[in-house]
């Protein structure tokens, strides 16, 4: 198998950057995330491709924080849509661990299909290559195999491995893939390497038949308790390689401006609040009920796969400590009376 | 005529605000072309999205689609986008980008009788239906209008519902406000129970329904003690939206969004969902 | 700290016993032994799950906003910075003393279970956990303010030399260099609100980010409007922030929130003090900046 040694990173990487923006997970002071490559700077970063993932997901290489959309001038009564934003620059993400990934593959679903193709998701997303880095030792709170992911053998364009001092193991599955391995063709050594033995996970949920049963909890009042600490803080889903709710807002000074999308949260009071002041989920515990019933059930019914990859963010970030993990327990539990 | 801006499907093209008729106090019918015509076509039941640009946008429904000469909205000043959509002038370029939604069973509605029941600006989603049915008057049965407003003052569309259908044949026309008031010599009482009232017979008809989320759900509970079966009863939903193509996440009922899969369900299908609108 | 666990439980349970609460808010063990969590208590069966260790560092006053509308009677386990918090509730109008039970413990210092939850996640280099959490480095007030039953032993405040070190140390930079600081600390931030959600002084009903009418700042994360939203949040915070450090320990992206906090603590401490928010609850008492006084400073006009 084809080998980068990792003294040889930091030169593939620049190859890769020379003509693309490449993602790369970073330490940066105290927060990790996915940063280009270009702005690296070795005063406040390191590279952490041998950490097991970052707290920042990657979702936002497709689908941005702050996406500017299009551009207007007013004249008189006239109005005129002048500059219409579609990203054509080439992107990189390096090292997406496979829990990421099919966070990606859910916002696939989300932007590419039924009905209406999002332009501006699509543009970057046929311009994006994906090296994807294999997960062989899960950490406390992962559970990506029990929401269906294989974090061994994730769907991209190239698979990288760490093999540990030997370096990582490339391997390349598309054309977009090859592409890169030609970039780095003399970075690359053939030799023959073992692959780590994926260890086992110490975090394990059963997710099986939770969608059906949670089709007959709509007004159970497990959602109540659940509920009670929440915040409505939003974290959970700025940290969720998943989340895709968006807002269109509009910046104007004078006669021109331009409309821009953004990051929303289920999760705050006026998300569903209508102008007429109507709110069909103005409590804490209907938004909260919204947010889990989508990732567990309405995703499953709708694009047959859950919009929850297990990648353990919420777990860990949340300042009232709710785990998705202890839901699907309580919700299997429950007594339905059915 | 193409759907406008189907690669783009969150970028407007612009239309020109021909006319503009005050309807009641607090609601307006915008008339909208472009050069060539309507920007796309819509059928009854569908919305577009309707932006003053530097402002905002909001999902209306098309309340008709005159051929290849206008667009019509009729929208009701409710909250920032729409109170300044209220001071635009005739002759200003408004953004539209649409069709959206599954639009109304005119198809399959054909042969029956229909029963239209609306409440306040309900009536503007009901009323592109309304018109398709005069339009293809031998394809449907006999028509029953009832709807019913705050005050006499907040009924709109009134030539048409004073004037015009009543005279249409085999058409009946049944309005009502929710206060008496001086000079108001017609019915005064709720919608449903207005309904109750009438008591049209379910064999054969198709009842639709639009308006507050309360009258709705309360025309539907009067309708079900009718006899009107779950296939019977059609209604248009609305929720906070924002990007119409079913991508933002927010108009959902469960697993269905109401900008796409909706905004028009009938009971069977609005039983399946949770009931959260 | 395990016999104040007991008492706290005795408490609990006597309260929702007798009915004079229906609600105790206290911590339960989470998924993991470095994990507490905020608990709500509705029965005496429900008591037993409580705990009281070195992770209960969260601020249950703010939960107290919860129940703002409803008519229960709540008891609820204080620290020292926690007590504060309900002090600026009752200021504020937004809950009334009768309804509340407060069961205060002097406190020793908490750890943070967020940190020891992000060490041991792998999507961080792991920091080296400090003896006590970094909110609770300079801590003024272990001893609760308001209280109806206290528990522990009295605490001492702890040293304050380097309470304001930060914002000296920024106070004598440049206006270049303070520039340049606060855009690389401030472009961070991804509007989370959670800081906002996590605040017991943030209670307004409509909170000014989410009004539309005017929108007075944009939900951009562009530099502009990160700046806006911190500097009014900030604003909003002067002479009310109680100093608990909720917002800085729950950020995501770990902005140093209580350094903008602390610069106008100093500054309404200097200005419009001496002055510590939330310390003593008086009927009709207003924080410094909701009051006019003749002596108020004037010299800017």
């Amino acid at each position: 198998m084809k080998i980068l040694k990792k003294n040889q990173i930091e030169e593939a990487l620049n190859r890769m950057a020379d003509q693309a923006e490449v993602f790369v997970p970073l330490q940066r002071e105290t927060q990790t995330g996915f940063y280009p490559w270009k702005s690296y700077d070795n005063t406040t970063d390191t590279l952490v491709l041998d950490e097991l993932n970052v707290s920042l997901p990657p979702k936002q290489v497709v689908f941005p924080q702050t996406d500017k959309m299009y551009s207007f001038k007013q004249n008189g009564v006239e109005i005129d849509i002048d500059k219409i934003y579609e990203a054509i620059e080439p992107q990189v993400v390096f090292g997406i661990r496979a829990c990421d990934l099919q966070g990606i593959a859910c916002l696939d679903l989300v932007f590419l299909t039924k009905g209406y193709e999002d332009n501006f998701y699509k543009a970057r997303r046929d311009n994006l290559t994906i090296v994807a880095q294999a997960c062989y030792k899960p950490g406390k709170a992962c559970f990506c195999s029990s929401m269906g992911v294989d974090p061994v053998h994730p769907q991209a364009d190239v698979i990288i491995s760490d093999l540990g001092d030997e370096g990582y193991a490339w391997e390349d599955k598309t054309e977009k893939g090859q592409a890169l391995t030609e970039k780095i063709a003399n970075l690359l050594e053939e030799k023959e390497a073992k692959l780590p033995e994926p260890q086992d996970f110490t975090l394990k949920v059963e997710y099986d038949g939770v969608a059906e049963k949670l089709k007959e909890m709509f007004e159970h009042p497990i959602w109540e308790q659940l509920s009670e600490p929440c915040q409505t803080c939003g974290i959970c889903t700025y940290l969720c390689p998943t989340c895709h709710c968006f807002d269109i807002q509009v910046k104007t000074w004078g006669d021109e401006g331009y409309r821009f999308r953004c990051y929303d949260s289920c999760m705050y009071e006026e998300y569903t609040r209508e102008a007429g002041g109507g709110n069909p989920r103005g409590k804490v515990s209907e938004r909260f009920r919204n947010r889990f019933l989508h990732k567990l059930e309405f995703f499953q019914e709708r694009y047959g796969t859950p919009l929850c990859t297990g990648c353990g963010r919420c777990i860990i970030a949340c300042p009232t400590g709710i785990s998705i993990i202890k839901l699907i327990e309580k919700v299997k539990e429950a007594d339905t009376g059915a | 005529m193409p759907n406008c801006n189907c690669e783009k499907p969150l970028v407007p093209c612009t239309v020109e605000v021909i006319d503009i008729v005050d309807e009641t106090p607090d609601i307006k019918s915008f008339y909208v072309k472009n050069e060539n015509g309507v920007p796309f076509d819509i059928k009854p039941g569908q919305c577009a999205m309707v932006s003053h640009i530097p402002v905002g946008e909001g999902m209306f429904s098309c309340t008709w689609q005159e051929e290849n000469e206008y667009l019509q909205f009729a929208i009701k000043r409710t909250g920032l986008l729409t109170d300044e959509l209220h001071t635009i002038e005739v002759g200003q370029k408004l953004g539209v980008r649409g069709p959206y939604g599954n639009g109304f069973p005119v198809d399959e509605c054909k042969g029956q009788d229909m029963l239209f029941i609306a409440g306040g600006i309900g009536l503007a989603p009901l009323r592109s239906f309304i018109k398709y049915c005069f339009k293809h008057r031998e394809d449907y049965g006999k028509i029953q209008i009832l709807y019913g407003s705050r005050s006499s003052a907040d009924l709109c569309f009134k030539e048409e519902l004073f004037d015009l259908w009543p005279k249409i044949k085999d058409t009946e026309v049944f309005v009502t406000i929710d206060n008496a008031e001086e000079g108001w010599d017609g019915h005064v009482g709720f919608v449903p129970s207005y309904l109750e009232e009438i008591n049209p017979n379910p064999a054969g008809k198709i009842a639709v329904t639009c308006g507050p989320p309360i009258m709705i759900k309360f025309v539907i509970k009067a309708l079900e003690k009718m006899g009107y079966s779950d296939e019977q009863v059609i209604t248009t939903l609305e929720m906070r939206m924002k990007c119409g193509i079913g991508k933002c996440g927010r108009c959902n009922i469960g697993s269905e969004f109401i900008c796409l899969d909706g905004p028009v369900f009938n009971l069977a299908q609005l039983k399946k969902l949770p009931p959260e609108w | 700290m395990k016999a104040i666990e007991n008492k706290i439980k005795e408490i609990a349970a006597r309260l929702l016993q007798s009915g004079e609460v229906n609600i105790f808010l206290a911590w339960e063990k989470g998924d993991y032994e470095y994990q507490s969590k905020p608990y709500f208590a509705r029965s005496v069966d429900e008591v037993d799950k409580i705990v009281f260790d070195q992770y209960c560092i969260h601020n249950l006053s703010n939960s107290l906003l919860k129940f703002r509308d409803s008519s229960d009677k709540i008891g609820l386990v204080v620290k020292g910075c926690d007590s504060r918090g309900i002090v600026r509730l009752l200021q504020d109008n937004q809950i009334e003393r009768s309804r509340l039970y407060i069961v205060g413990v002097a406190c020793p210092g908490m750890k943070d279970p967020l940190l020891a939850m992000k060490n041991n996640s792998g999507l961080f280099k792991p920091e080296t956990e400090p003896e006590v959490a970094a909110k609770c480095q300079t801590c003024r007030y272990p001893n609760p303010v308001i209280y109806d039953e206290l528990l522990g032993d009295e605490q001492t405040p702890r040293p304050q030399d380097t309470r304001y070190a930060q914002v000296d140390a920024i106070e004598q930079m440049t206006a270049d260099e303070r520039y340049k600081f606060f855009e690389d600390t401030l472009s961070k931030c991804i509007r989370c609100y959670a800081c906002r959600q996590a605040c017991v002084a943030c209670n307004c009903r409509l909170c000014i980010f989410d009004e539309m009418r005017p929108q007075w700042v944009g939900r951009e994360t562009s530099l502009s409007d990160n700046m806006m939203y911190h500097l009014v949040r900030a604003s909003h915070m002067a002479g009310r922030c109680i100093e608990c450090g909720e917002c800085e320990r729950v950020c995501p992206v770990n902005i140093p929130l209580m350094l903008i906090n602390r610069k106008l603590i100093k500054d309404v401490d200097k200005f419009f003090g001496p002055y510590d928010a939330g310390i003593k609850y008086e009927e009709g008492s207003k924080p410094p900046l909701s009051l006019y006084q003749e002596n108020d400073p004037d010299n800017f006009i």
